[in-house]
């Protein structure tokens, strides 16, 4: 693992290129010590289509051939070996005498850009003239772990500071009450990456992301604790407070940055379990989400927490599809029908609702909703109706922020296999989302163990053909 | 070979003038050579001072030269820190723990012009010194007890590399015989389990396993770049990461010098040395094998089921194994292995598949004179090669950057501010000459720590007051006060935060070393884990109230309470904690569970020792978290809360101050 040193920096040092995130120095410490405000919200350096990102992570590697990418060859071919003109690949599992499998699912044209989705995702079809479906995604590895660094932050290796962190460090927070980059893992467990693929990495501990808890609470300590009121801590708090001040100079910033840090946590206490609170959306609005709904219940309520989050000015969410056994993620190595049926039956419909609330509030243009998992799946077949991971060619989608909509980008070969035209690895994903957010991958750096780091590892390029 | 590799090597002075390598891209410029890392250490003269003053607060060299450089900026010293400042600031400093009412009122009423030398020795000589500088040195060499990656899968003997380290601070053992043991400590000896646990240090980094086809050339090349890199960062200060994948972009490092240092761990491969007798593994064999047998059978009947039923069957296959008996003790430690030696080539971009020039161990090259050859690859004890060289008394960099760690530690600064780098994109030295001065003193005196420190610790410059009343002219000449004009107020770590609030409370438990323990925390963390049955809460609730360092160091489960106050992340070298502020911090302290239940006790504790009178019940307060007596105001404030609110919030209040969390 490459050496992360982390930054001797004193806190004065720390500020004043550092600070802008959640629950950081508030601005009448910083002001009253004569310093530039670092909480405000930074301009970002070019122009900005999108000012926040949504990532519906479709956890284990969601299948290209089954709902993106209609490939009629692979039903030709069913059973046989890989015709040879198509090259090798290497898989986790799969290894002797692999068949390709054909794909049971029907694909239709949606939309006036007539793009076509498998029957796996009638819901998120009917928003395609608002999505872009980039068909030639490829990454570097093939195993879980390593792709999920890979996506999140541009390295295969924990330790580097993913998308979000990325964002909240060249950007800042526009809200005072709640966490500006958030993490909702699927309740039914973790994925193999990790923790540390969310991470802030090297960058300071302040742009970490707030893992957010699966039920009504999400955030934890905003809750006091058993048999305490509100009243009675705010008592306290100002007894805090008033013996501070009683041993404490004036102008001392760093202590008055730890008062003004009690004053936010009281306000996060109090506000931010409003923007948690899903009760004051209206019937309809719960039902577009499928909230209530069987299968679609647990995702509906995350993806409209998040979008709750987004319009009070939260930067970067990633909602978490899949968890937990790799039966319980996308990771459909034993039967990609009863996989797929069921992963796409939870989140078909709560992501589309997603896009097509954003639309209705006028949020769209300015949020970039990005659907994806880390890698896709194998024309092959694993165990007869399963399909391996697969890095070389899957799809992806973006919807929102500037984005065109009605777009396809690139394309497989004929079964799948590999990304043949206008090829676009997770680099130049992430180059497009930070050109969206007008950042660039050049000037959003770090200097780390004298290197300027930044999330993309090589050169990415902008896929120009839908921004 | 010879013994070691400076008989018949030369460092700098020789090798600038040095014939040209005919070898290209080996040839190391005279301006590359000259980086004051890299040089010879120099004999630096200390400084004199003409005026008595000067020379009365001149205690000993080291502040002869800070007080030199203070005045060449026209900058003085703070006024000396009262002593109940001193006393917690040094309980702290070494041992990590608050000072006690008992210990501040002795050393307070001690007018003994040995006081402050007794106090060091105490503290130096107590177990809780070992327990605070062994934290240091795990940051450092990212020690944990879990592989990290998915699995995360439980080391389950690399606690006694944890209490090896603690054991050497306590026993002042030469930093020397400190590294050789961690680098080569089985080169040293195969059967003293000492040695054998202090290598297990080769094996600290994260591990990545996966399932499916194992990559094994792969993983063994992150295997021997963990082993390479921690290497330059923890031991040499230098960025020899940076040369994995090219040559350095900034420092005399050619990619070949870094897999030359690789080659020394060519051999090297983990090893767990069983440390139970044939009968007791033959016993373990017998107890394990009738659930080893239906592991194996789930397994096979798995493959037939439908997916409804695997679900189910997985959560079986998953009880069986932890149903397996504990595992036996063993010794987490590595060994050479010749038959397994991994042939080391210079790897473009890193990338293992991408072999180039077939290299064997050799030193960084900027330190050789020109060349010098390599080793043979199969050379024997080739780590213990390796160490030698690092060790050697003439090598510029290994005592520069030790001394330069303690100083980090107890100023919150380092003479270099970059601990970790002392290449060109590291920061120059504040004070070249002391920083040479204190390596050759550390040097001359066989590597030991606890002299360095006394000598820091005794120096007027360390027990300077935070404030001064030249603070304005402080603040606007060197607004860092990388000058050292007054003492550098830090705030706690997070493992001090733990262990103050529960020795405050009353509860703090101080039994030393052993297997790790868990304690209880939110469900939801739990379930956050791949497998959330590693997570086994200790059964005692005493061992829940160990010292902080006795905690497992779980790479996916870190405690939220230290997360939130910066706790590294054991992926990496750590050589210095941020110290961040914001507001997930209020939270933790104001809601948390640990604080409000150490509030509770620390009221009760109030009431217990200083009775019913509100205003004793204030004085004990401070003086078991501030280690002082209240101001009038805090009095006053603390006074007119307590007259209509419970006692238990005061206490509360008490774990957020300033007077707890900073150490002036």
């Amino acid at each position: 693992m490459p050496e992360h040193i982390r930054f001797t920096r004193n806190r004065r040092e720390f500020i004043t290129d550092a600070f802008c995130g959640f629950g950081t120095l508030a601005l009448a410490s910083m002001l009253r010590a004569g310093t530039v405000n670092p909480l405000a919200a930074k301009t970002p350096p070019k122009p900005a289509k999108a000012k926040a990102v949504i990532f519906v992570f479709m956890a284990g590697g969601p299948s290209h051939l089954e709902t993106f990418d209609p490939k009629p060859l692979l039903n030709k071919l069913d059973g046989q070996k890989r015709p040879a003109e198509f090259g090798e690949a290497k898989y986790q599992f799969i290894t002797s005498d692999p068949r390709l499998m054909g794909v049971k699912r029907t694909f239709k044209k949606y939309g006036q850009s007539g793009i076509e989705v498998s029957d796996l995702l009638p819901h998120m079809a009917e928003c395609i003239d608002d999505m872009s479906v980039i068909r030639s995604c490829h990454g570097d590895m093939v195993v879980h772990s390593a792709a999920q660094y890979q996506l999140f932050t541009g390295r295969i290796l924990p330790g580097f500071p993913s998308m979000g962190s990325w964002m909240l460090y060249g950007l800042g927070s526009v809200s005072d009450s709640l966490p500006s980059y958030v993490v909702m893992p699927d309740p039914h467990g973790a994925l193999e990456a990790g923790q540390p693929m969310y991470g802030n990495g090297f960058l300071p501990a302040i742009y970490q992301p707030t893992m957010f808890r699966p039920g009504a609470k999400p955030v934890m300590n905003l809750d006091l604790p058993k048999g305490v009121s509100l009243e009675q801590r705010r008592q306290t708090l100002n007894l805090i407070k008033g013996l501070d001040q009683a041993n404490m100079d004036a102008d001392d910033d760093e202590f008055g940055a730890r008062l003004s840090a009690y004053d936010l946590a009281f306000k996060m206490q109090t506000e931010a379990p409003a923007a948690f609170d899903l009760s004051k959306e209206t019937p309809e609005t719960l039902d577009l989400y499928g909230v209530g709904k069987e299968h679609t219940d647990d995702y509906g309520r995350r993806c409209l927490l998040a979008r709750r989050l987004v319009e009070r000015g939260v930067r970067f969410v990633t909602v978490v599809a899949g968890g937990g056994p790799g039966n319980l993620q996308w990771d459909a190595h034993d039967d990609i029908e009863e996989n797929h049926i069921r992963m796409a039956s939870q989140t078909d419909r709560p992501v589309a609702a997603l896009i097509k609330d954003l639309k209705r509030r006028g949020l769209l243009d300015s949020t970039l909703v990005v659907w994806g998992g880390e890698f896709g799946r194998s024309p092959e077949a694993q165990g007869g109706k399963g399909r391996d991971h697969h890095n070389l060619g899957f799809s992806m989608c973006m919807a929102g922020g500037g984005i065109k909509g009605g777009q396809v980008v690139g394309a497989t070969d004929a079964i799948g296999l590999r990304a043949v035209e206008n090829p676009y690895h997770f680099r130049d994903i992430h180059t497009t989302i930070l050109n969206q957010m007008g950042l660039d991958q050049n000037d959003l750096s770090f200097l780390h163990q004298g290197r300027k780091e930044r999330l993309t590892e090589i050169q990415g390029q902008v896929i120009q053909q839908i921004v | 070979m010879p013994r070691n590799l400076f008989s018949c090597l030369f460092f700098i002075a020789a090798a600038l003038v040095a014939a040209e390598s005919s070898i290209p891209n080996e040839h190391y410029t005279p301006a590359e050579r000259k980086h004051w890392s890299f040089h010879p250490r120099t004999q630096p003269e200390i400084p004199q001072f003409a005026t008595a003053s000067d020379r009365a607060w001149t205690k000993n060299p080291i502040d002869a030269f800070i007080l030199a450089v203070l005045q060449k900026s026209d900058l003085a010293p703070a006024p000396k820190a009262d002593s109940a400042t001193l006393i917690r600031r040094l309980t702290f400093d070494l041992t990590g723990l608050p000072p006690t009412p008992a210990e501040i009122s002795a050393f307070l009423s001690d007018k003994s012009s040995g006081a402050n030398a007794k106090l060091i020795d105490r503290l130096l000589a107590s177990p809780q010194y070992g327990e605070k500088w062994g934290q240091h040195w795990l940051d450092l060499v990212r020690f944990s007890e879990t592989d990290g990656f998915e699995y995360d899968t439980h080391r389950h003997d690399a606690w006694r590399y944890r209490d090896y380290v603690i054991r050497s601070f306590n026993r002042d053992k030469s930093y020397a015989e400190f590294l050789k043991e961690q680098l080569a400590g089985d080169e040293i000896s195969k059967i003293d389990e000492e040695m054998r646990i202090a290598s297990g240090f080769n094996r600290l980094g994260p591990l990545r396993k996966n399932a499916g086809n194992q990559e094994v050339a792969s993983s063994r090349n992150e295997q021997l770049t963990e082993m390479t890199n921690i290497v330059g960062s923890a031991l040499l200060g230098v960025t020899l990461g940076c040369a994995r994948c090219h040559d350095h972009k900034f420092d005399p490092i050619r990619q070949k010098d870094y897999y030359r240092i690789q080659a020394y761990f060519a051999e090297a491969q983990p090893e767990d040395v069983p440390l139970a007798g044939p009968d007791e593994q033959a016993a373990w064999k017998a107890k394990a094998a009738p659930v080893e047998k239906q592991i194996a059978d789930l397994k096979k009947a798995m493959k037939h089921l439908d997916d409804a039923q695997k679900t189910a069957a997985e959560k079986q296959l998953e009880d069986l194994q932890d149903s397996l008996p504990e595992p036996l003790p063993t010794l987490f430690s590595v060994n050479d292995d010749p038959a397994k030696r991994s042939a080391i080539h210079v790897l473009a971009r890193g990338d293992y598949q991408n072999k180039g020039d077939a290299v064997a161990p050799r030193p960084l090259g900027v330190l050789l004179s020109e060349g010098i050859p390599e080793l043979p690859p199969d050379v024997p004890n080739p780590r213990k090669q390796l160490v030698d060289w690092i060790v050697d008394p003439q090598n510029p960099l290994t005592a520069r950057v030790i001394v330069n760690r303690i100083w980090t530690h107890h100023f919150g600064r380092g003479i270099v501010a970059t601990p970790n780098d002392f290449g060109r994109m590291g920061t120059k030295p504040t004070h070249p000459e002391l920083l040479d001065y204190l390596a050759n003193e550390f040097v001359a005196n066989g590597f030991h720590f606890k002299a360095l420190h006394k000598q820091i610790l005794m120096s007027n410059t360390y027990q300077q007051a935070y404030k001064t009343p030249l603070w304005s002219a402080g603040q606007s000449k060197d607004p860092n006060n990388k000058l050292l004009w007054h003492f550098q107020r830090r705030r706690l770590d997070a493992e001090e935060i733990r262990d103050a609030e529960l020795a405050i409370a009353g509860r703090l438990n101080l039994k030393g070393g052993g297997p790790s323990v868990m304690v209880p925390v939110d469900d939801e963390l739990i379930h956050l884990l791949y497998k959330p049955s590693q997570w086994q809460v200790n059964k005692n609730p005493e061992d829940h109230d160990r010292r902080s360092i006795y905690l497992i160091a779980k790479r996916n489960l870190r405690l939220p309470m230290m997360e939130v106050f910066d706790s590294p992340d054991m992926q990496t070298s750590c050589p210095r904690r941020e110290s961040s502020t914001h507001a997930p911090q209020a939270l933790e302290l104001m809601n948390g569970s640990l604080s409000n239940e150490m509030a509770r006790k620390l009221a009760e504790r109030l009431t217990k020792e200083a009775g019913r009178s509100p205003s004793k019940q204030v004085d004990l307060a401070y003086r078991l978290v501030a280690g002082r007596s209240p101001n009038e105001q805090e009095k006053l404030v603390a006074l007119g809360f307590l007259e209509k609110q419970p006692l238990a919030e005061f206490a509360l209040a008490m774990l957020n101050l300033n007077a707890f969390l900073y150490v002036e």
